[in-house]
């Protein structure tokens, strides 16, 4: 498919169109119905004669399961059903369907070495045998009210023969671990390597100087404001289940259903209204989605089942959690020679997903310019919530990998910071670059981007800054961080676009938005294309009723592909447009040109608008057939390459030495959006992608006792969310160089604000602690680390081994 | 939620002869700990008596040397008022800042020290300035109140009606704050009084503790610098996700210093902001604009 970014489509050079255009910052459509209680979320489906789901949950995190007593809660008053695994299997259910990889061309290949296949195994909604992190579902009660399912729940005799505990992310590599897995030789499922071995060690070999960095990114959790919920009913006479739930996709997660259920692609409809939130927490199905549809079918009423708040700190598909050892080598003038290393990811109780993983190693030179590379790349299983991609899958933990080598090497080695990135970061005369890992990066203005961010973060005048502090105690320091980001993901889209006969244009789509606006900037492209006045377009998402495919909401695909397929089809309309017009113009449809909205004919001056043609396709006696009825068009388009939009983030933050505390007081963001199309969202995108990054550095943490694998962190209590009052306001600014491998130029914006956001803030922590000696900080950068690692940069080392704490309790 | 019986009585006497007939009745003040603890079923009660009736166990007065403030007054009845302010500002300021506004108007002066959690900032205040704990039974002196964590020595039919302040020559409450549930992780009530300097510490023990060897040096040179020879053991102290006990016992002496140092009205070198940060102190002054706040670092630049 060609689609030529440089020629104008008719209404952008006609101009003289109203509000809604690409580029123009209007409100978001939907944002009246969220904000005044009028949205539709999964909790506010209720269905007549419903039940009510509890799950009963394994209280410990390896344990095999002994026996099920559910008599005691079936005799509760308002029990309708209590169902196990044994009956799971019984009824023939089929595990979640987990696909270890986003299939997705473009990114690298990476398998075991030894050349078996990858490790996976079963992962059932309810545990039929053993449960393998604390919160794994066992049971379902279903009864009259939430409050007796509750009581049933508690009544559920559960024997389990406890068996011993692996939380740790890189004790769980060791061969002697604990194993979840019987069938598995170790917890290692994945054991691969990427890029050039022996490059990598010639260019080692020479290296004038080499810079070493070993850390863990911890686990964190996406917390979308509304926690999951699932309603379900099944209708026997024509054998058909239907399913209410937020998901990111609803048309995936029917296919996901059909094949745990084993039933034909059309006895199954997903429904997704409004979604508050996903960050990658929603990406896959969840077992109880599956649950519900199969409980409705087993008490022949349809149920509903809530999840809360405790529970989502629980079972959420958790994010991050990598371990990784790393080495960059530079000649004497700070060319970057090459890096190695080795990575270790968690994906928790199940083989859910090893995206991240591989998406991280793939990447691991980040946007520098490094002629070598070879990484060991592993992923284990441990006694933990299982993990997928969570906002931008595995980058932003190497990209802050990358940022901290070079710091540490400038310091180390004496380089200056900004000196050695302007040195390895390549040029525009370079691209399309190809990265040590056989990565295409598509495009870019590196430079550019990084300069206009030191400017707009100010860092020639920091000196004076920190001065300024210094008088009032504080310690500031300053960092900066580049990122580059791989969208892929799910490569086809499918857009289905109708122009009514009162106007109206309806565009059905796969995606669903999960917070992204997607009911106005896909509007915006109509209004544009079409010139059909942007109030008049409707998005329709989310019910697989009329989706007939769909990629969801994930790797920066939304917009992304939305305006492919939405382009696609547009171009169709016109194009069935002309040829009706002809007949309304009384000439050829070679002859007809179409112009803000309307088809004309060149120098006769009579147009009819898109409406009257749309009306003459139904009610036109001469239409020829395959024109006659709706005008309407279908775009459905897989996109093999991936697009790489880059940014660079300045941050300065001061520091109260005493405590430890930080406060960050600038914060300065420049992305490469390749096109934008709403300028009001695509800054909301990169305030919430900061916002989330920086809860990671400083706070957010999922913390699993190491001895017990119990979740410490189960509650918002201990679960530190960030909120408005720890962020100044932000400078955020993008850029425009389209993207080559885009047929309209897009890069995505979701995931850039999370991106370069870890490494900008330790760089810019450790910079503040600089005068210390302060070498790193691991994430959560918590007020206590800064404080330890001020005191033992001080000399008060040996005070570590008297402290009451374990390290462990840190990480 | 477990099923329980609900009674609202209209008077003090009925209160208590309902909590005298049904010995695990629970008293139901502002419910901001209560609640949640019945919603998540981690606390079971056959029924709860709400105070939320008695109106004579809701406000504020001066009396002689004293603030008396009922047990059912709001957190944010407190802040707010022109009394507390001008003879306790401390208090006024410790009441502003506990939780969210949403906490502040439901939750009570009662239910807090009531409850005693072990990081809640009242108990520090009522510790701090020796206040007396008035009951239907008995007044109760401060120093005999709190005997543990989430434990106190009120009995099972006993309910508080109020509490009395004793105005104070200075006090201060400075609050560190844990960056997820936002209770102090270690806060520190200073207040001078005519019989010496006392020192309460929440957050970073079982239960709120008196700071002795503090209160012996300040009493002596209330200055910050009177503490830079004294230092608190960790044994004992809490240690959790958050904060080593380790840790505590340092943020105890900082806090305390800088309790001190706004108590003495002398600005500390590291002086508090009056934003709350990831665990940044509270501050009573909150008018002193953060430098960090000019207008050309915060407007965010839209195109």
């Amino acid at each position: 498919m060609s689609i030529n970014i440089n020629t104008p489509s008719p209404a952008i050079s006609g101009g003289g169109l109203g509000r809604g255009r690409i580029g123009q910052p209007v409100l978001r459509k939907e944002d009246l119905r969220l904000i005044t209680g009028a949205g539709c979320f999964s909790d506010d489906v209720n269905l007549p004669g419903q039940a009510y789901a509890i799950m009963v949950r394994a209280p410990h995190a390896h344990a095999r399961i002994v026996s099920i007593d559910t008599a005691q809660a079936l005799a509760a008053p308002g029990i309708i059903a209590v169902l196990t695994g044994r009956d799971m299997l019984a009824d023939g259910m089929k595990p979640i369907p987990h696909r270890p990889f986003s299939p997705h061309p473009a990114d690298m290949p990476l398998e075991n070495t030894d050349g078996t296949p990858i490790f996976t195994a079963p992962h059932y909604p309810l545990a039929p045998d053993k449960v393998r992190h604390v919160g794994e579902a066992v049971a379902m009660v279903i009864a009259e009210s939430v409050a007796a399912a509750k009581d049933g729940a508690e009544l559920v005799e559960v024997d389990y023969e406890l068996l011993p505990v692996i939380a740790n992310t890189a004790a769980a590599a060791s061969p002697t671990a604990p194993r979840l897995f019987d069938q598995a030789r170790s917890n290692v499922c994945l054991d691969g390597v990427m890029g050039d071995a022996e490059a990598t060690a010639a260019a080692f070999a020479r290296a004038a100087h080499v810079v070493r960095f070993e850390t863990k990114i911890p686990r964190v959790t996406g917390v979308p404001m509304e926690p999951r919920a699932a309603v379900g009913a099944y209708d026997p006479a024509i054998g058909h289940y239907t399913l209410h739930a937020g998901t990111s996709g609803a048309w995936r997660t029917k296919a996901d259903l059909v094949i745990m259920l084993g039933v034909g692609d059309d006895d199954v409809r997903v429904i997704t209204n409004d979604v508050g939130g996903h960050f990658g927490t929603r990406g896959m199905l969840y077992g109880e989605f599956a649950l519900v549809i199969w409980g409705a079918r087993r008490i022949g009423r349809p149920v509903k089942w809530t999840c809360e708040r405790n529970e989502a700190f629980a079972t959420d598909y958790q994010g991050r959690d990598l371990v990784v050892e790393a080495e960059l080598a530079l000649d004497a003038d700070g060319n970057f020679l090459a890096m190695r290393g080795s990575n270790i990811s968690n994906a928790g109780g199940h083989t859910t997903n090893f995206s991240p993983l591989r998406k991280g190693v793939e990447i691991m030179s980040s946007i520098y310019r490094i002629p070598a590379a070879h990484f060991r790349a592993r992923g284990v299983v441990s006694n933990t919530a299982p993990t997928r991609p969570y906002r931008s899958s595995g980058r932003p933990e190497v990209l802050y990998v990358m940022e901290r080598l070079i710091d540490l090497a400038a310091r180390e080695h004496g380089f200056d910071r900004i000196e050695l990135r302007r040195r390895n970061l390549p040029t525009e005369a370079e691209m399309p670059y190809t990265n040590p890992f056989g990565m295409i990066y598509d495009s870019g203005a590196y430079h550019r981007v990084m300069e206009k961010a030191l400017g707009l973060g100010d860092w020639a005048g920091f000196p004076a800054r920190r001065a300024e502090a210094r008088a009032r105690g504080k310690c500031r320091g300053i960092g900066v961080a580049n990122y580059v980001d791989t969208a892929s993901g799910v490569p086809r889209e499918r857009a289905e676009m109708t122009v009514h006969r009162d106007g109206t244009v309806d565009v059905i789509i796969g995606t669903v938005s999960t917070g992204q606006g997607h009911e106005t900037s896909f509007a915006q492209l109509v209004t544009e294309w079409l010139g059909v006045p942007f109030d008049n377009v409707r998005i329709l998402t989310g019910d697989t009723e009329f989706v007939k495919f769909g990629g969801g909401t994930h790797s920066g695909r939304g917009l992304r592909l939305a305006s492919i397929v939405i382009w696609g089809a547009s171009q169709q309309i016109i194009e069935k447009g002309k040829r009706i017009a002809a007949l309304l113009l009384e000439c050829e449809s070679g002859a007809v040109e179409f112009r803000d909205g309307a088809f004309v004919r060149p120098g006769r001056g009579r147009t009819v608008s898109l409406t009257e043609v749309a009306r003459a396709a139904h009610e036109l006696p001469d239409v020829p057939d395959d024109l006659r009825g709706p005008l309407a068009a279908i775009s459905d388009e897989t996109i093999t390459t991936a697009q790489f939009p880059y940014g660079c983030q300045v941050v300065e933050v001061e520091i109260d030495p005493e405590l430890g505390s930080l406060e960050i007081v600038r914060y300065s963001a420049v992305d490469d959006v390749g096109r934008a199309v709403n300028p009001a969202i695509i800054h909301g995108q990169v305030h919430g992608g900061i916002a989330q990054g920086v809860g990671q550095a400083l706070m957010e943490h999922c913390y699993y006792d190491p001895e017990t694998g119990q979740l410490l962190s189960g509650s918002f209590m201990d679960y530190a969310m960030p909120r408005a009052d720890n962020f100044p306001f932000f400078n955020t600014e993008y850029v425009e160089t389209p993207s080559p491998t885009h047929p309209l130029g897009m890069r995505p914006a979701g995931e850039g604000g999370t991106a370069p956001a870890l490494g900008v803030m330790i760089n810019s922590i450790v910079d503040a602690l600089s005068e210390f000696g302060v070498r790193h900080v691991e994430m959560p950068a918590t007020p206590e680390r800064i404080w330890r690692a001020i005191r033992e940069a001080r000399g008060g080392a040996q005070s570590m081994c008297d402290r009451n704490t374990p390290e462990v309790m840190l990480r | 939620m477990y099923d329980f019986e609900y009674h609202k009585p209209k008077s003090l006497d009925d209160a208590a002869a309902t909590l005298s007939q049904h010995e695990d009745f629970k008293l139901l003040a502002g419910g901001m700990s209560l609640l949640p603890a019945l919603k998540l079923r981690l606390a079971r009660y056959s029924g709860l008596v709400d105070l939320g009736a008695l109106g004579q166990l809701r406000g504020i007065r001066r009396e002689g040397d004293e603030i008396v403030i009922g047990a059912m007054t709001p957190h944010a009845e407190v802040a707010d008022s022109a009394a507390v302010a001008r003879a306790i500002p401390a208090l006024a300021a410790l009441a502003g800042g506990i939780g969210d506004p949403l906490v502040r108007n439901r939750g009570t002066l009662g239910g807090s020290i009531a409850n005693a959690d072990p990081a809640a900032d009242y108990p520090a205040g009522v510790l701090g300035l020796g206040a007396t704990v008035v009951t239907t039974r008995r007044t109760i002196a401060a120093d005999k109140f709190f005997i543990g964590m989430f434990e106190t020595v009120l009995e099972p039919r006993e309910i508080i009606t109020e509490v009395r302040f004793p105005i104070v020559e200075a006090a201060a409450y400075s609050k560190f704050r844990q960056p997820a549930s936002r209770f102090a992780l270690v806060g520190v009530f200073v207040a001078r009084t005519r019989g010496g300097v006392r020192v309460a510490v929440t957050g970073a023990a079982p239960s709120v503790f008196r700071f002795k060897e503090a209160e012996e040096a300040l009493t002596k040179q209330f200055d910050s610098t009177a503490l830079d020879a004294i230092t608190i053991a960790a044994a004992g102290l809490n240690s959790d996700i958050h904060a080593s006990a380790e840790y505590r016992a340092h943020c105890v002496m900082v806090m305390t210093k800088r309790a001190v140092a706004k108590a003495a009205n002398v600005p500390s070198p590291c002086n508090e902001r009056g934003r709350v940060r990831q665990g940044a102190t509270m501050s009573v002054n909150i008018n002193t604009p953060s430098p960090g706040s000019s207008a050309g670092e915060r407007g965010s630049t839209y195109r």
